[in-house]
């Protein structure tokens, strides 16, 4: 219902543009400026500022106390050596690819789900995206307890179905510790999915499907044909968020694991996270965060391209 | 164009503006704690941070500063124990530190060797009673003979022990925990009783708990698992007898069943609970784990003394808070009048009943060992507290990857004690010299 709005409001604003008032919109222009200028000041002191002096700093040893020196492209000449990131980008690779599928699909069929305004549908909506509102780190203090062997309810859970019995020390083996964070982590994010790939499919036009419905179309058939390509963008959005999210995890893993047993459930921004506050050498987590940046902006960039809209 | 070129330019200069600030700073200037009347009648307000973990006990001793005079007000900050290192060298780089530091004592060597506390040697000793301070945790604040942090509150790691479950295994206490050979027979003895008790309860799967109590076995046979003067540390794993001795007494418990299947696991969350609930004989633990908050059926059942080497001796971690002044503060003098009235006897005979133990031995009066009892054991051999003193301290035994908890578990629960010795001293090679560097 909503989302159909914005396409009857379009043809207005197209209507706008062309009318006599066109001077005046130029004319705001500089009104347009200055109502922005405060979400720019914001940009400006809070992301390129800092992001200016964390280039700097990374050209530093700067240790979290004392002193610091100029030690030029040293801290990014170590990085093809340092083993300890290596490990730690690919877990974050195994961890994103653990992941990415799984958020979409349910997402997705949490979508498929909810979509119809049947009754109850907007009581799932609530249900399904409560997780997200909650956030991670709230689920993930409450799966500390809940993962405890002998007490806590995942255990309980499958000892009463009996599949183990309920003395599993998730967090004490790299493999369960991952499985178990990667359950949490598409339970509690796939509602963002829902929410993005929901607003497409209401902007499917109803009466496409109807056609192809009268023309013997199944669901399957319809949903392949009709709402999938129509979804490029949404699922695109989605994917895009998907993997950013999962390539800088941090809380759930610092929260349940703090990347043990040893360095086996280590992501990429923990690690960077350690090397800077708890071995005390931030000049080189800074280098290894701006190399972090720039894989993820090569990454985003690539899927824009794959998932480009095709003419 | 021309506007977004300037536009970058300003971007830019804003950006390297506070670099080339920091490029300047330099250390703060230190207090003149020789000018006369320092740390007497101050007045104003007193900045303190304290840890979070131990913020009851510093409230209690400010609550008490505050009842007997009214010319100084103490602005207690908490700061979480995790962040308190990084928050610290923040303000220090802000130029905005507060006037006292009660931080853990293990982190204050790290602020130290960067000359950002103030120089207390000559305040120290003038001070009474500083003979009688704990001098494992005087040693973590003190570097080429300069001392800059005095102990405040100690965290201790002791042996308790059920003295029901030692009486009905024929166990006595006061020789069988004199080593850990004796300490094995008592834990056999006590699995005997039933499938329910357990001789031995350790937080297997906790670094920072496995460095607390299991390290002062090694430290009681007289020697360290890191070797050297700070700045030039390495390991001291390989070839280490008594390491070996401390590493294959938990195998041999482990293998023979004598401590809970939930201590493999066990990240702390439920560290002592199998003690107070009185189903195991032996914790080694804090204050807070074996008595804080039990009740009189659980305390007077209750026993303790030092934790022992593998053929005997006897040791303690020094843990707790040091008290330091930062260079820049701008009430040192509050501050040091603080710290003389937190060392007093009356203040610390009552550390006890926040969950800690004084640091000066000569707490033990015969009120506080009425009121007390379990509190005395390390006041009575002060001398055998310690705690390493190093740069790595968390990265060697406090993080899950840490060098000494991977060795811990790799030869205690998989029992290869060779091999878990062998990885650990290149790891502890490792992280000191990059500490070092």
């Amino acid at each position: 219902m909503s989302a159909a709005t914005p396409r009857t409001g379009a043809g207005s604003t197209a209507g706008t543009r062309g009318s006599s008032r066109y001077g005046t919109i130029t004319h705001r222009s500089s009104t347009g400026l200055l109502l922005v200028l405060p979400a720019l000041a914001f940009i400006v002191v809070f992301v390129m500022v800092p992001f200016v002096f964390a280039i700097g700093i990374s050209f530093t040893n700067w240790p979290l106390v004392g002193a610091f020196r100029f030690i030029g492209l040293e801290n990014f000449a170590a990085i093809p050596g340092d083993t300890a990131f290596w490990k730690a980008v690919g877990y974050t690779l195994l961890y994103t690819a653990i992941v990415t599928g799984p958020i979409l699909l349910v997402g997705y069929l949490m979508a498929v789900v909810v979509r119809a305004n049947r009754r109850g549908s907007t009581v799932l909506r609530t249900l399904f995206f409560l997780p997200y509102v909650i956030g991670l780190s709230t689920l993930s203090f409450l799966l500390v307890l809940e993962a405890q062997p002998g007490s806590g309810a995942v255990n309980l859970l499958l000892q009463g179905l009996g599949i183990t019995d309920g003395q599993t020390a998730w967090f004490t083996s790299g493999p369960l510790a991952t499985a178990l964070i990667s359950l949490l982590v598409v339970w509690g994010v796939s509602g963002l999915t829902m929410v993005l790939l929901l607003a497409g499919m209401q902007a499917v036009p109803r009466e496409v499907h109807e056609s192809a419905e009268v023309d013997g179309a199944t669901w399957w058939q319809r949903e392949r044909s009709i709402t999938l390509p129509m979804l490029r963008r949404p699922i695109a959005m989605s994917l895009i968020l998907s993997v950013i999210g999962s390539f800088l995890a941090f809380s759930q893993f610092f929260i349940l694991t703090q990347g043990g047993p040893g360095t086996d459930t280590t992501p990429v921004v923990l690690a960077i996270y350690n090397r800077a506050f708890v071995q005390l050498q931030v000049g080189s987590a800074t280098a290894l965060s701006l190399v972090l940046v720039l894989v993820v902006a090569l990454v985003t960039a690539a899927q824009f391209w794959l998932l480009r809209e095709k003419d | 164009m021309r506007s977004r070129r300037e536009f970058l330019a300003l971007a830019g200069l804003a950006g390297v503006t506070p670099l080339l600030a920091s490029c300047g700073s330099g250390v703060l200037p230190a207090p003149d704690t020789a000018a006369p009347g320092f740390g007497e009648g101050a007045t104003g307000v007193l900045r303190l941070w304290a840890r979070s973990d131990t913020q009851t006990g510093t409230q209690a001793v400010v609550d008490a500063f505050h009842a007997s005079q009214d010319r100084i007000r103490v602005e207690l900050t908490p700061v979480l124990g995790t962040q308190y290192v990084t928050k610290l060298a923040t303000a220090i780089r802000a130029r905005a530190v507060p006037d006292l530091l009660a931080m853990n004592d293990i982190d204050t060597i790290l602020f130290i060797v960067r000359d950002v506390f103030t120089d207390l040697t000559e305040l120290v000793a003038q001070l009474p009673g500083r003979e009688r301070l704990s001098p494992g945790q005087l040693d973590l604040s003190t570097l080429d003979e300069r001392v800059y942090g005095l102990p405040f509150l100690a965290d201790n790691s002791v042996l308790w022990h059920n003295t029901e479950l030692m009486d009905r295994a024929g166990v006595d206490p006061s020789t069988a925990l004199t080593s850990l050979e004796g300490c094995l027979d008592a834990a056999r003895a006590v699995r005997e009783l039933g499938a329910d008790t357990y001789g031995w309860s350790l937080a297997a799967n906790a670094s920072g708990i496995i460095g607390f109590v299991t390290q002062p076995h090694t430290w009681a046979a007289d020697t360290d698992v890191i070797t050297g003067e700070v700045g030039s540390q390495r390991g001291a794993v390989e070839g280490n007898q008594a390491l070996r001795a401390v590493l294959e007494h938990h195998r041999t418990m482990w293998a023979e069943g004598l401590m809970p299947q939930a201590n493999f696991s066990d990240t702390g969350t439920s560290w002592g609970s199998d003690f107070t609930a009185g189903t195991v004989g032996l914790l080694p633990g804090n204050y807070f784990a074996a008595v804080m908050g039990q009740d009189e059926a659980v305390t007077s059942r209750t026993g303790v003394s030092l934790l022992p080497g593998p053929t005997g001796g006897s040791a303690f971690f020094t843990g707790g808070d040091n008290l330091c002044i930062p260079r820049g503060a701008q009430n040192a003098s509050a501050a040091w009048e603080f710290t003389k009235f937190a060392l007093e006897v009356e203040q610390q005979s009552k550390l006890p009943a926040g969950g800690y133990f004084p640091v000066r031995s000569d707490a033990a009066t015969d009120e506080y060992r009425a009121t007390y009892p379990l509190a005395v054991a390390p006041l009575e051999q002060i001398d055998t507290g310690y705690a390493p003193r190093t740069l790595s301290y968390n990265l060697l035994y406090n993080q899950p990857d840490s060098p000494y908890f991977e060795m811990f578990r790799r030869a205690v629960f998989d029992g290869d004690v060779d091999g878990a010795m062998a990885s650990a001293q290149a790891r502890y090679d490792r992280v000191l010299e990059q500490a070092q560097r």
